[in-house]
């Protein structure tokens, strides 16, 4: 999920401090034993996406998944273990969950992308650079909307053929289309004047 | 806003020892050019050569003093290039990142690539898709989008290649719309043989040659007659 454009109070704190406190969090959260504390955090952390002015309707369907997921990991868990340690297990991915879509959800994606190219910046030691992680990342995003619109043109149209399911008869199609937005979009980099040079890069 | 004339001489492109484009040697001044043509008489790759995306394989291209062949990233900052499928051309997950992406590129300052995001959205009346996600956007609002992507690095040149080719009639008229409105020069790359009624030349590629080259009335003429041939 990418943040449209929020402005609650918590998209006027700097990325580095909002990422770093999830961090801190997430391994805090894992120190942490006693349930009702654990309850008490997931509360906090509700809070916290609820006054965030996010837009829900972008969050029903990743809430009904995890909530799905969970309650999957929760009988399993409990059939195995014990339902306290069950329910603290549940308690924490929820916080943390619920946490990381309330910083995601109010960090602009190119702010997102320079505190990426900043934590990334000693891959430069070892030859690495950083701009074009970041680069690689963010089209990666970009990318699988388009990549997942082709597979749902191929199916549709091997369906429409008469064809049933078939991985490889998806798969060659699939990848042939994907080699060619490649290359489309690397004409698109070139003529965008996109210079992969890191010394003179400012991504 | 002075325009540098594009000259192309004695141009050869070969593609697996087949001619794609023959002995062009043409001067381009006018403001508004078309080019047309059958599919695969080399029209595509006569458009791709005016920002050197394409190198001749013989001969030479330059944009004022400049030769693509040596020059290509400079040349990049002056002709701006707007593909048949936005969704390939566009690079970013949101519609400002997209556009601010070729401003980073020329290595403009956070503040001022900002205002000329806002400017262009503005000048094009897209302001309010600013911070839409960009596999969200309907194919008319993704082409107005590419296009805004281009003219925010303010070339002289803007290159289009089929650019109306994935668009209803609808958004094909807004977009001509804005083509007609651009101070910059603007080579079309069409089938769309309305767009080109108010320009001022037309070239007509046929077998990687150029068949016509004249006011688009008589060019249109001949590729019908060539079409009918």
């Amino acid at each position: 999920m990418i943040a449209a454009n929020n402005t609650s109070y918590l998209a006027r704190i700097k990325p580095g401090w909002k990422f770093g406190a999830l961090l801190v969090l997430s391994i805090a959260l894992y120190l942490i034993t006693n349930w009702t504390v654990l309850l008490a955090l997931f509360i906090f952390s509700a809070a916290i996406l609820l006054s965030a002015r996010v837009d829900f309707k972008q969050l029903r369907l990743p809430l009904i998944s995890i909530t799905i997921i969970l309650g999957v990991v929760f009988i399993l868990l409990g059939l195995q273990t014990d339902w306290l340690n069950a329910l603290r297990s549940v308690l924490r991915l929820l916080t943390m969950c619920l946490l990381a879509y309330a910083v995601s959800l109010t960090t602009k994606f190119e702010a997102m992308l320079e505190l990426f190219q900043q934590v990334a910046s000693p891959v430069r030691f070892i030859g690495g650079n950083p701009a074009q992680i970041a680069l690689a990342l963010s089209m990666t995003i970009r990318f699988i909307p388009e990549l997942k619109k082709v597979y749902t043109e191929v199916r549709e149209a091997q369906h429409a053929r008469g064809l049933a399911n078939n991985p490889l008869a998806v798969t060659v199609p699939l990848v042939i289309r994907s080699l060619k937005i490649a290359d489309e979009t690397a004409e698109a980099l070139d003529a965008r004047g996109y210079d992969s040079e890191p010394a003179k890069r400012r991504f | 806003m002075e325009l540098p004339s594009i000259r192309l001489e004695n141009v050869f492109v070969r593609y697996d020892n087949r001619d794609v484009l023959r002995q062009i040697s043409i001067d381009l001044d006018e403001k508004r050019i078309g080019i047309i043509g059958a599919n695969g008489a080399g029209k595509s790759t006569l458009s791709r050569l005016l920002n050197g995306l394409v190198l001749p394989t013989e001969g030479t291209v330059h944009i004022g003093e400049l030769n693509t062949r040596e020059h290509a990233k400079q040349i990049r900052r002056q002709v701006g290039f707007v593909f048949q499928n936005p969704a390939n051309q566009i690079i970013m997950p949101i519609v400002s990142d997209d556009i601010a992406f070729g401003l980073k590129n020329l290595s403009l300052p956070k503040n001022e690539r900002q205002v000329r995001v806002a400017q262009t959205l503005g000048e094009l009346n897209i302001s309010h898709l600013a911070d839409r996600e960009t596999h969200t956007l309907s194919g008319g609002e993704q082409q107005m989008v590419a296009l805004a992507s281009v003219l925010a690095m303010r070339p002289q040149t803007v290159v289009f290649d089929e650019p109306t080719t994935m668009l209803d009639l609808r958004n094909r008229l807004a977009f001509q719309k804005e083509i007609a409105k651009l101070s910059q020069r603007a080579i079309v790359v069409t089938h769309d043989l309305e767009i080109l009624e108010d320009f001022e030349r037309v070239l007509v590629v046929t077998d990687g040659t150029i068949a016509f080259d004249g006011p688009p009335a008589e060019a249109i003429a001949h590729y019908r007659q060539w079409s009918h041939a």
